[in-house]
């Protein structure tokens, strides 16, 4: 154990220090690291990247086994397949993810309202806006971040396996990846406005799927009633299907860019504007 | 350390002030805030720390102006411990020190340092790795007074630190408030209900009631106020004229049955055996007063003369 001076020294320079909301985020993301949900997705991320070592590998004895002459001259016969087939990349994460971001983004306020750790934060050199751009960029990085393998692996392999001319365009990512930036800010601006209503991380959870899954409900009983289509750019489910569609210049979109824009701005303005007022300096009871 | 004038706060244009025209100056030392609940003394504190704007008057704290732009600046050279239990559950009390000095604007590895320090300053050793959902009433008190020391602040705000502590607990507390100052040159403002603590540790008093300053001053100043209260018995009954004369000799506070509390204008108290001799009475007793700081508070909260109003 060290030796410690019988009194407490001076602090170092206070100038070289991080942002105060990445310091936030970099907290949450530790305390992420420390919850069994944590250890979940770490282990979901090892095993993405286990695959695309061994998928590499794979593409390796292709081209030197001889054995495996017959599969790679089937590989190169795949041809370049159409847009609907790109924007499905991500889909089959969407519903997972959405309950990923309620289980996770649902704490990220609430845990901090429990704990009344907020007041004390603002009495730090903390502006409401770092609390807020801290909490809206994790819960946003986060589905971004789980999002990107189901983007990049598969192109990855398309190109290893069969270049330009493979099953995913070679401009796939220039399109998905925008389209997944705003998804995951609808998703992450949901979960933070949802958290900052509840008091406790459970309720959080609670409120996300809430308002997710009544949004979607709200939208298709007045699809039915009105038979109006547009409607459905209050479901934010669909809304996040929809902008891979778009980029990629589907036939035959969930939705148009329209509706998409204003339901995606209604909802990213709507539950930013709630968590920022609800997480303001005079909500802070010292 | 703190001035202000005419400061008012309001929490909204059309509600009442919340905190009406204080005028106060502070010195660098422990301040003793002491108030019922309501007083003002969390509005208070909100205003130095900078995130209430004040709606008239003016101040500053360590220099910078009150409600300024560099009200963040200024976070970084203050320390606050709040009353309630602001302690984040699931991690241990290094990190979450840690995570304090980051967001006062340390360098990740310095505030990781700086915990250790900090957390052996107040007494927490190998405890300092578990998570504080475990931690005694008492640990959890220092935990908190190690995340306002962790930037070495020139100025900490310490609301109820003795909160819910065992009489042990609450000297050790107490005690490590005057290292704080004594040995880290460190302003304090300590808030507190006990009027014992303050007595203890502080070398001002400011007492807050509906928003406004009742009684505000050095505690000698106090000490050496409330020596000069005195209980004077008389043989005989004094008459009309001599009660009116008592004025000379100071402040009357109450009269009942031939005794008189008295708070004398002068030091000496033989100056009353010489007013008595003048004006025909005889005084055959003069006791000396010595009333806690509980009796001042309540004074000063009931409108009663003060020992030392009106600035320190």
């Amino acid at each position: 154990m060290p030796i410690y001076p019988p009194t407490l020294p001076p602090a170092p320079d206070l100038a070289h220090g991080q942002p105060p909301a990445l310091v936030l985020a970099r907290f949450d993301l530790a305390r992420l690291w420390r919850q069994k949900i944590g250890r979940f997705f770490g282990f979901a991320f090892l095993m993405l990247l286990l695959w695309k070592v061994a998928r590499i590998y794979v593409d390796h004895l292709l081209q030197t086994n001889q054995t495996f002459k017959p599969m790679q001259e089937f590989a190169k016969t795949i041809l370049t397949q159409g847009a609907d087939f790109q924007a499905d990349l991500l889909n089959p994460a969407s519903y997972l993810l959405w309950f990923l971001v309620a289980l996770v983004g649902g704490g990220l306020v609430a845990r901090d309202t429990l704990y009344r750790v907020r007041p004390l934060m603002y009495a730090h050199p903390v502006a409401p806006r770092d609390y807020l751009l801290a909490k809206l960029g994790f819960a946003s990085a986060l589905p971004f971040a789980i999002l990107l393998p189901f983007a990049l692996l598969p192109w990855l392999m398309s190109l290893i396996l069969a270049g330009a001319s493979g099953p995913v365009w070679v401009t796939a990512p220039l399109r998905l990846l925008p389209a997944m930036a705003i998804s995951s800010a609808l998703m992450g601006s949901l979960a933070v406005g949802a958290s900052s209503m509840a008091a406790t991380p459970r309720a959080g959870i609670g409120w996300v799927l809430g308002l997710v899954l009544g949004a979607a409900t709200l939208a298709s009983m007045i699809h039915g009633l009105t038979g109006i289509p547009t409607v459905q750019a209050i479901n934010p489910i669909l809304l996040a299907e929809t902008w891979p569609q778009l980029f990629l210049g589907v036939d035959h979109p969930l939705m148009g860019w329209a509706p998409a824009l204003l339901g995606t701005a209604f909802h990213l303005g709507l539950w930013t504007f709630v968590a920022a007022k609800r997480t303001m300096p005079s909500e802070a009871v010292i | 350390m703190i001035a202000f004038e005419n400061l008012e706060v309001r929490y909204s244009a059309m509600a009442a002030p919340a905190l009406k025209g204080l005028t106060l100056t502070l010195d660098r030392g422990i301040v003793g805030l002491l108030g019922p609940n309501g007083a003002g003394k969390s509005t208070l504190l909100k205003a130095l720390l900078g995130l209430l704007q004040p709606s008239g008057g003016g101040g500053t704290v360590l220099g910078v102006p009150l409600g300024a732009s560099e009200a963040a600046k200024l976070r970084s050279r203050i320390g606050y411990m709040p009353e309630y239990d602001a302690l984040i559950e699931d991690a241990s009390a290094y990190e979450q020190v840690a995570f304090w000095g980051e967001l006062s604007g340390l360098a990740p590895e310095s505030a990781r340092d700086r915990a250790h320090e900090v957390l052996y300053f107040v007494g927490l050793d190998e405890a300092r790795y578990r998570p504080v959902s475990g931690y005694s009433t008492g640990m959890r008190q220092r935990v908190k007074l190690a995340q306002a020391l962790v930037h070495s602040p020139e100025l900490i705000f310490l609301d109820e630190p003795t909160n819910g502590l065992d009489p042990d607990g609450r000297r050790r507390m107490l005690d490590l408030v005057l290292r704080v100052h004594a040995e880290l040159g460190t302003g304090v403002i300590l808030a507190s209900h006990l009027l014992g603590d303050v007595e203890r540790v502080a070398d001002q008093l400011v007492i807050l009631d509906q928003g406004q300053i009742k009684a505000a001053g050095s505690m000698a100043g106090l000490r050496k106020a409330l020596a000069r209260r005195v209980e004077l018995r008389f043989l005989d009954p004094l008459d009309a004229v001599q009660e009116a004369a008592l004025a000379e000799l100071g402040a009357v506070l109450e009269a009942r049955n031939g005794l008189y509390d008295l708070e004398l204008t002068e030091a000496d108290p033989v100056a009353a055996f010489r007013w008595a001799e003048a004006k025909g009475a005889t005084l055959v007793q003069l006791t000396p007063r010595h009333d806690r700081l509980d009796e001042v508070l309540l004074r000063a909260l009931h409108g009663a003369p003060t020992a030392a109003r009106g600035g320190a």
